[in-house]
């Protein structure tokens, strides 16, 4: 009885958590097929004019491709630098390597607007002033946090022994390395990637301090239209947004399983 | 026919040879973390407390002597610990559901918590000011339901600050326990019957403290997330309610006062590192009884 | 001792030591081409530790190993020609079964089409021909096992090495695979060296076997020889069943021993001398109730009959704490029942004084 009750709330609790969750995406979609530059809902009628406008957002097309170029360069440079730090930790004979690996991946729980001032300061104090570079190297610390946990964790799963069974096959030891453990750890690096890439691509905190009045990304553009004039054409934007992590997330599960990005073995 | 066999050792450079591709490998990283990470925040530190005429607490007197700041302080923990509670109570009942759930039901629900994760707060914040207004989807759904009669006012008020932070962070709460309920031995409420343990029992005495890691992880991660938020307050309420965010955003982009925009960086930094270092020592010891 | 000519693999005191722990102890070991050798003995024994520096997935402190003819002690494992069948068959999980055979074939360079050839020989030889598409995960425990057999087998190696390869198997299926491995093997004339700690296994697979305790080989004979003659109290407990019982030297003459037991005087094969410490053994189907003239002979109460199909165990209590332990089958004439007095005899010729060891 008292079990039948417990699973009743549990699933009251879930389908009113993805409704919960679901319902910000859901208006915005709607507001931005919305005929009237008034949000009015329900809408009578759809138009796209919203999206046609898009295009025309002051500053749009520099702070996305800014945005783009960062998110994926810091992703990359962090994937390097990440996986090789998480081999490392899992398999080298790393001295404190436990503490490394938690430093590693602090970062995520520390504020990020702590770190934007923080770098702000420490920029020009050491003189360095190109925004561009700027706000890279702060991407960087906002990545690589992402393929640091991701990678540890899927080297911790690891197992070695294919190494050595390559080893006897005749593959020299980085032979091995490269045949054996670079493929069984893909899925691994798709995660780490797209998690980075995201957070990069959507971080507000750091970037907001590190940013000047020709180089902004798109979220700082998007608070900004939001805050001066919001109308329909940003949840048209917004839900554009929307689709590409939809068309993202659906990649991703196809090619490793949604499960196993939420960190539970399959 | 054997012949005289030197006993001489195989040398083992090997060893050295493995610890050096090591730190070869930990150093990019390690280059990152110290150059681009704790030295910014050394420095963070520094700036706090100089001031013009040379070290001084003169930040942090006025943060936590003066009845603003300290109000903005207890702001800030309010919406952290507002946010953890009603996060956390909502969270450890959908973990399970979601565990139970199985193929495409479980994808579907899995998809409802990374969408919203891989969307930007700045878009969620965004669709919630479009909700809450006074012509807005609740406020209409209110009235046709006949729980209103006139539009109540919802933006800028806590009520909204509160439903956007929960809204932001329940994923947050929901993955690391979902985590960890996920591996659980379906055979121990099995076994706590046959020892004689009602379902309640089973549930208190096993199965909670068994989850114990998953929701200490989630309660740290979405506490120091909501204790620092600045997107979320400045869209849904304004200067209403201001918080350390709100302060140092302003004391940089604003008031040019690095100083105390420092100090008042220095604490929520703090408070951050607190509930990680607790989290982690509670993560380390299993409450015994 | 084999011919020069015919050793295939020599392994010469061969030590290693982690930390503080001697794990291998100056193990010399010769095996001929196309010959089964299995390491028997119990965890710690240093036969893992054994196989992997023949693989060269573990470097010996001291000592050296030979393969066919050329000295390979400082040879990294790539270029040894040594073929390895782990315990949790490290199959590649990125390949297909195909892929996983081909590996070797693949990093040495071949072409394609020999590599298709060889794959499908592999293959066919494990009965798996027609998996060649499958991905591992999809494959059973058994299969599995043939994979990671088959891709060990394609490159040809020189020897082939077996680590608990069996183990992970459930009893039915492992019984059949030992056949057929055997057979398998011996249709190929591999040279194999099997690591396991099941002694039915030892004696099924081996031309040899190679009992290890404590990082030294106690006895290298033929499984016939081992289970008859063991060399040592070791090799005697750890293969097959016995009566054991302790006792002192009292008189030694012409290989013989007498030896004065709390149950009677028994005689045995053995040199000591008078008043040395002394286990006498013998295997269970040579106990037969009634009595021999010349024979060893005990009395005693028989504590259980265990009916076991084809033969029968039956333990007797001969009083201060000794027991003995016979093996009749269908054809003798009575079985006994318990609590009833028997008396057991067995041929001296049959009867072993090992030296007492301290129990480990």
């Amino acid at each position: 009885m008292i079990t039948r009750l417990a699973i009743a709330l549990s699933w009251t609790a879930a389908i009113g958590v993805a409704l919960f969750l679901l319902a910000p995406l859901l208006v915005i979609a709607a507001a931005s097929f919305s005929p009237t530059p008034v949000f009015d809902l329900p809408i009578e009628g759809a138009s796209l004019r919203w999206y046609t406008r898009i295009g025309r957002l002051d500053g749009f097309w520099p702070s996305l491709f800014l945005s783009l170029q960062i998110a994926l360069l810091s992703t990359v440079i962090s994937l390097v630098c990440g996986t090789l730090a998480a081999i490392a930790i899992t398999r080298g004979k790393l001295p404190a390597a436990g503490i490394f690996a938690t430093a590693l991946v602090s970062p995520l729980m520390m504020p990020g607007l702590v770190l934007g001032i923080a770098l702000l300061q420490y920029f020009r104090a050491i003189g360095f002033t190109m925004t561009w570079s700027a706000l890279l190297v702060a991407h960087l610390v906002v990545t690589l946090p992402y393929v640091a946990r991701t990678m540890i964790a899927g080297l911790a799963r690891f197992d070695f022994t294919l190494v050595e069974a390559a080893r006897t096959l005749g593959c020299t030891y980085p032979g091995g390395i490269v045949r054996v453990m670079v493929p069984a750890l893909a899925p691994s690096f798709l995660i780490a990637g797209l998690f980075s890439f995201l957070a990069s691509f959507d971080n507000y905190p750091v970037s907001i301090f590190l940013a000047d009045v020709r180089t902004k990304t798109l979220p700082i553009r998007m608070l900004q239209y939001i805050e001066e004039a919001p109308d329909p054409t940003l949840a048209a934007l917004s839900t554009l947004i929307l689709a590409g992590t939809i068309v993202l997330l659906f990649a991703s599960d196809r090619m490793v399983g949604l499960h196993r990005m939420a960190g539970t073995s399959d | 026919m054997s012949q005289a066999v030197l006993a001489l050792p195989v040398s083992q450079p090997a060893i050295d040879r493995e610890r050096l591709t090591a730190f070869g490998f930990a150093l990019p990283s390690f280059l990152i973390l110290s150059l681009v990470f704790v030295l910014p925040l050394a420095l963070l530190l520094g700036v706090s407390v100089i001031g013009p005429e040379g070290p001084t607490l003169a930040n942090y007197r006025r943060l936590f002597g003066t009845a603003y700041y300290l109000g903005v302080i207890w702001n800030s923990l309010r919406l952290g610990l507002l946010t953890t509670i009603l996060t956390l109570a909502v969270s450890y009942p959908a973990a399970f559901a979601l565990v139970r759930a199985r193929g495409g039901v479980r994808s579907l629900l899995l998809a409802t918590l990374f969408l919203p994760l891989a969307a930007s707060v700045i878009v969620k914040a965004f669709a919630w000011t479009i909700l809450l207004r006074s012509d807005g989807v609740v406020n209409q759904a209110l009235m046709a339901l006949g729980i209103i009669e006139d539009p109540i006012r919802m933006i800028f008020t806590e009520t909204a600050l509160i439903v956007g932070s929960v809204n932001i962070f329940l994923p947050f709460m929901i993955l690391p326990i979902y985590a960890v309920v996920a591996q659980l031995d379906a055979r121990l409420s099995e076994a706590a019957a046959t020892l004689g343990a009602s379902p309640l029992v089973a549930f208190a005495r096993v199965i909670v403290p068994l989850t114990l890691p998953g929701v200490i992880a989630g309660v740290a991660l979405v506490f120091s997330l909501s204790v620092s938020a600045y997107v979320v307050p400045t869209l849904l309420i304004g200067e209403r309610y201001p918080t350390l965010a709100t302060t140092i955003a302003k004391a940089y982009l604003l008031a040019r006062e690095p100083g105390f925009g420092a100090a008042a960086g220095v604490v929520l930094l703090a408070i951050a590192i607190f509930v990680v270092a607790l989290s982690t020592q509670l993560g380390r010891e299993p409450a015994s009884r | 001792m084999s011919e020069p000519g015919a050793s295939h693999l020599v392994v010469r005191g061969v030590s290693k030591r982690f930390g503080a722990t001697t794990v291998l102890d100056r193990v010399d070991l010769t095996i001929r081409r196309g010959e089964l050798v299995t390491l028997l003995g119990p965890s710690g024994c240093g036969k893992t530790t054994l196989l992997r520096a023949i693989a060269g997935l573990a470097q010996p402190d001291h000592g050296q190993v030979e393969l066919a003819g050329r000295d390979i002690t400082m040879v990294p494992p790539h270029r040894r020609n040594v073929g390895v069948v782990f315990q949790s068959y490290a199959l590649f999980p990125h390949l297909t079964v195909a892929g996983n055979v081909a590996f070797g074939l693949k990093v040495r360079g071949r072409p394609k089409a020999e590599i298709e050839a060889a794959v499908e020989r592999a293959l066919s030889l494990v009965k798996l021909g027609h998996l060649g598409k499958r991905r591992i995960s999809a494959l059973s425990g058994g299969q599995q096992q043939r994979v990671a057999l088959a891709r060990a087998i394609a490159v040809e190696p020189d020897v082939l090495l077996f680590d608990e390869a069996l183990s992970a198997l459930d009893r039915k299926l492992r019984e059949e695979m030992q056949v057929e491995l055997r057979r398998l093997l011996q249709d190929v004339r591999a040279t194999a060296i099997f690591v396991t700690h099941d002694q039915d296994e030892a004696l099924t697979m081996s031309d040899r076997v190679a009992v290890m305790n404590r990082g030294r080989i106690e006895q290298l004979a033929e499984p016939r020889e081992l289970y008859a003659r063991p060399a040592s109290l070791f090799a005697l407990n750890f293969v097959g069943l016995s009566t054991r019982i302790g006792g002192t030297v009292i008189g030694s003459q012409d290989g013989k021993v007498e030896v004065d037991t709390p149950v009677g005087r028994l005689s045995a094969i053995g040199s000591f001398q008078t008043g040395a410490s002394v286990v006498v053994a013998a295997r269970p189907e040579h106990l037969r109730p009634g009595e021999t003239a010349g024979a060893n002979a005990v009395s005693g109460r028989v504590r259980s009959v265990v009916f076991q199909g084809s033969r029968t165990l039956v333990e007797v209590d001969a009083g201060a704490g000794e027991s003995l332990l016979a093996e009749l089958s269908g054809r003798d004439a009575a079985m006994p029942r318990v609590d009833e007095q028997i008396r057991l005899a067995w041929p001296i010729a049959e009867t072993f004084a090992f030296a007492a060891e301290a129990r480990a």
